[in-house]
């Protein structure tokens, strides 16, 4: 009833084959498409800068992982140095004067290119030895960037984020920081689930399943793991390029640390591995759970009804968020997509009870 | 895309839940956002830190405020998280906070560009930028206690003073391999070059639990002193492992991150002779702590464990918030209620020799010079208490300054 079918009769393969084939599901997309690019002028800049901005570009990030983790199948626990990568490699660019779009296509290609080479121990190596590698890659990316003034920036080993130019507009402002979030956040999104029904998609879901199945029906395990490495690698370098500019505006190598190579994993697997609105899901559970349980427990203690210790208080919103990540994973292993989906599917035949997936 | 204004619309709502409680402004509280680390790296000093700020301010607002006006601190976990310390960051400043201390390094670093912006105050003692005592390039950061660069000059002319010279000493740096253990290598070496001495630097890897391959390289170089440069649980392996390596305990010299905890965790014995610099006093022998005893403690309005009152980084906490309130009461003074981000910076850019009745070195601080001074001590582990062997000083000064105006000049150009 509210996903209504009937009348929806596809005579061309175009209308078939459309990302979103329902009405309704267009309806949905382009209601929150709209809703995101009216943002700035419904929610105050609290809301704006805090919540939504390291939303859309935290999202694009575990799009770019969940492209190499969900659809490839290859494990990365070093996304966080990919990031930084691209993060340095673009600030670095533009004070050198390239323009800012060249500096953020230059930031992919040097996160593509590093990150192509830890990729290929891929090549050799599966799960936990891959994770290895991958984490290898963290920490002597890390190393190489505290121990190398010319990248860290010196003794304070911080870098500002000079002004820049987006197609002409000035990279100044919440509003115009946050489009620019957002402008990549689609981008990234059209991108995954257009390889997603792609040839190269279908090539690396084959790897993924069983390498050498995929050999046997003539695709090269060899090089759809590269390309993998390569694409997920210059979305990720792009995505710490942005985060650099339109959130953080400087960096330092805490930013991009094993705890946040962690957080992305987390927000994957919490997501759905493979799916895309998971990477939304995954990343606003990940990025905001805890800041919104912080702030609920401190309005909690504000108001009188918790009167604890201030560093229990401080550990509450650890414990109940572990607590909900137990939950989730116990009740519903697919991750936070598949609840989306599940509920999807019931209003999909609702008022009746089965469906045919 | 789908499901995401949902979720969105929920998170806003909880959180707007959340705060109903929490804000209520009126014009006559002044509101410090102490928004820090208590989860995550931060843990070995925030609460020992955060509890002495608010007792603080407790006293203050008992004792009747200033001018009329009190204060509330508005406490906040970070987990060492920059997002996380920007949205606590925002949502402070909304509720009119004039004043931010974040404990945290990289949470600092990337709000500097908001507060300069904003025109709030963010206190950044003993961590973040030490270029921000330049107050010309970052007129809204106050380090306002001794920076590192400082703490290793210091440590130098403690052994050059008191220690027999300088001159052809072989010095080991030890230090956690990260931006900060080696913050004042570049100090150090320009001191060398002036004292005629060698300084040599040895890393360790992070967190610091494991060290043993660096301390047998320390041992090959028979050092005279060695200077610690870590924090938290790799201090006390640092000091065993060097005693452990044949250095005197009289010989190893840390910087300020040394306190109580880790001399018991050395063993109160084993630690006895351990220099450490000091940028305020411990113990509560000082009129401000029998006031804090009297009016916070004792009637058991404190913000913790009692038993933390007196220890390092309480004090550092209660000398937080005075030179804070200090500035805050000029500002006042002199420009009238309401307060704001401005007129507390440059309140607080008119405190001069505030010393809190000896539990602190005298500090001045002036539109140019946000450190106040650089001053410190060195202390020692008497086997119960850390007890001061040398007065409130400050050494090459022209040096850290170099480095102070060597980095603020990046700064200024990289914006």
């Amino acid at each position: 009833m509210f996903y209504r079918q009937s009348g929806v009769h596809h005579t061309r393969y175009q209308t078939a084959r459309r990302l979103w084939p329902l009405p309704t599901d267009q309806g949905i997309v382009w209601l929150l498409l709209a809703l995101a690019v009216a943002a700035p002028l419904y929610l105050s800049d609290l809301y704006l800068t805090s919540y939504l901005l390291p939303w859309l570009i935290w999202s694009a990030a575990a799009l770019s992982l969940t492209l190499l983790m969900g659809i490839a199948g290859q494990l990365h626990f070093g996304f966080a140095a990919v990031m930084a990568i691209g993060a340095y490699t673009s600030i670095h660019l533009t004070r050198a004067g390239v323009p800012f779009e060249l500096a953020l296509i230059g930031a992919g290609l040097m996160a593509a290119g590093i990150g192509c080479i830890f990729g290929a121990a891929a090549l050799r190596v599966k799960g936990l030895y891959l994770v290895m590698a991958t984490l290898a890659m963290q920490y002597l990316v890390d190393w190489t960037i505290i121990n190398v003034p010319a990248i860290s920036g010196g003794a304070q080993a911080t870098l500002q984020t000079p002004d820049v130019r987006f197609l002409f507009v000035p990279l100044r402002g919440d509003a115009m920081l946050y489009y620019g979030a957002l402008l990549w956040a689609v981008i990234v999104t059209l991108l995954v689930l257009n390889i997603k029904r792609t040839s190269f998609g279908r090539a690396l879901v084959a790897v993924r399943d069983k390498d050498f199945a995929a050999s046997v029906i003539g695709v090269n395990p060899f090089k759809f793991k590269l390309l993998a490495f390569f694409a997920s690698s210059f979305l990720g370098g792009v995505s710490g390029a942005v985060l650099a500019f339109c959130y953080y505006q400087a960096v330092t190598p805490e930013q991009f640390g094993f705890n946040v190579s962690i957080q992305l994993v987390a927000m994957v697997l919490v997501g759905g591995l493979g799916s895309v609105i998971g990477a939304y899901l995954g990343a606003g559970f990940v990025l905001l759970v805890p800041i919104i349980l912080t702030n609920l427990v401190a309005g909690a203690a504000a108001a009188g009804w918790l009167s604890v210790s201030s560093n229990l208080l401080a550990h509450i919103p650890l414990m109940v968020y572990g607590g909900l990540i137990i939950g989730f994973i116990l009740f519903e292993p697919l991750g936070l997509a598949k609840i989306y989906d599940n509920l999807r599917k019931y209003f999909l035949v609702w008022p009746f009870r089965h469906t045919q997936s | 895309m789908k499901g995401f204004m949902k979720g969105l619309i929920g998170a806003a709502t909880m959180a707007a839940v959340g705060f109903t409680g929490a804000a209520s402004a009126d014009n006559n509280t002044i509101k410090f956002a102490l928004l820090q680390d208590f989860t995550a790296v931060y843990t070995f000093v925030t609460d020992e830190y955060n509890q002495g700020q608010r007792d603080y301010l407790r006293l203050i607002n008992e004792e009747g405020g200033i001018h009329g006006h009190t204060f509330e601190a508005i406490v906040r976990d970070t987990g060492n998280e920059p997002q996380r310390g920007i949205e606590g960051y925002n949502r402070a400043r909304r509720e009119g906070a004039v004043l931010v201390d974040f404990l945290s390094t990289p949470v600092s670093r990337a709000a500097v560009t908001r507060v300069l912006e904003d025109e709030v105050v963010m206190i950044t003692v003993l961590h973040g930028r030490g270029d921000a005592s330049d107050g010309q390039t970052f007129p809204f950061v106050f380090p306002m206690m001794a920076t590192y660069w400082s703490q290793a000059a210091l440590l130098l002319d403690y052994i050059d003073q008191e220690r027999g010279g300088l001159e052809g000493k072989r010095i080991a740096h030890v230090y956690i391999d990260s931006p900060f253990g080696r913050e004042p290598v570049p100090v150090m070496r320009e001191i060398a070059e002036r004292k005629g001495f060698e300084v040599r630097t040895f890393a360790y890897p992070s967190p610091g639990n494991e060290q043993s391959a660096t301390w047998s390289d320390v041992r090959r170089f028979r050092p005279d002193f060695v200077v610690l440069w870590g924090a938290g649980g790799g201090q006390a392996v640092s000091v065993r492992e060097a005693i452990r390596n044949g250095i005197p305990q009289e010989n190893i010299l840390s910087v300020v991150w040394m306190a109580e905890t880790d001399a018991r965790t050395i063993g109160t014995e084993l630690a006895t002779g351990i220099k450490r610099f000091e940028a305020v006093a411990t113990g509560t022998d000082y009129p401000v702590m029998q006031r804090l005893m009297e009016k916070v403690i004792e009637p058991g309005h404190g913000a913790g464990d009692p038993a933390n009152v007196g220890t390092t980084y309480y004090n550092i906490g209660v000398a937080s918030m005075a030179v804070a309130v200090e500035g805050a009461r000029i500002a006042l003074e002199e420009f009238g209620p309401p307060l704001t981000g401005d007129k507390l910076r440059q309140g607080m850019e008119m405190i001069e020799n505030f010393d809190l009745d000896g539990m602190m070195p005298p500090i001045t601080l002036t539109p140019e010079d946000h450190q106040g001074g650089g001053y410190g001590r060195v202390s020692t582990w008497n086997g119960e208490a850390w007890e001061a062997v040398t007065d409130w000083f400050n050494a090459y000064q022209d040096i850290v300054w170099e480095e102070i105006e060597k980095d603020a000049a990046g700064f200024r150009e990289g914006r």
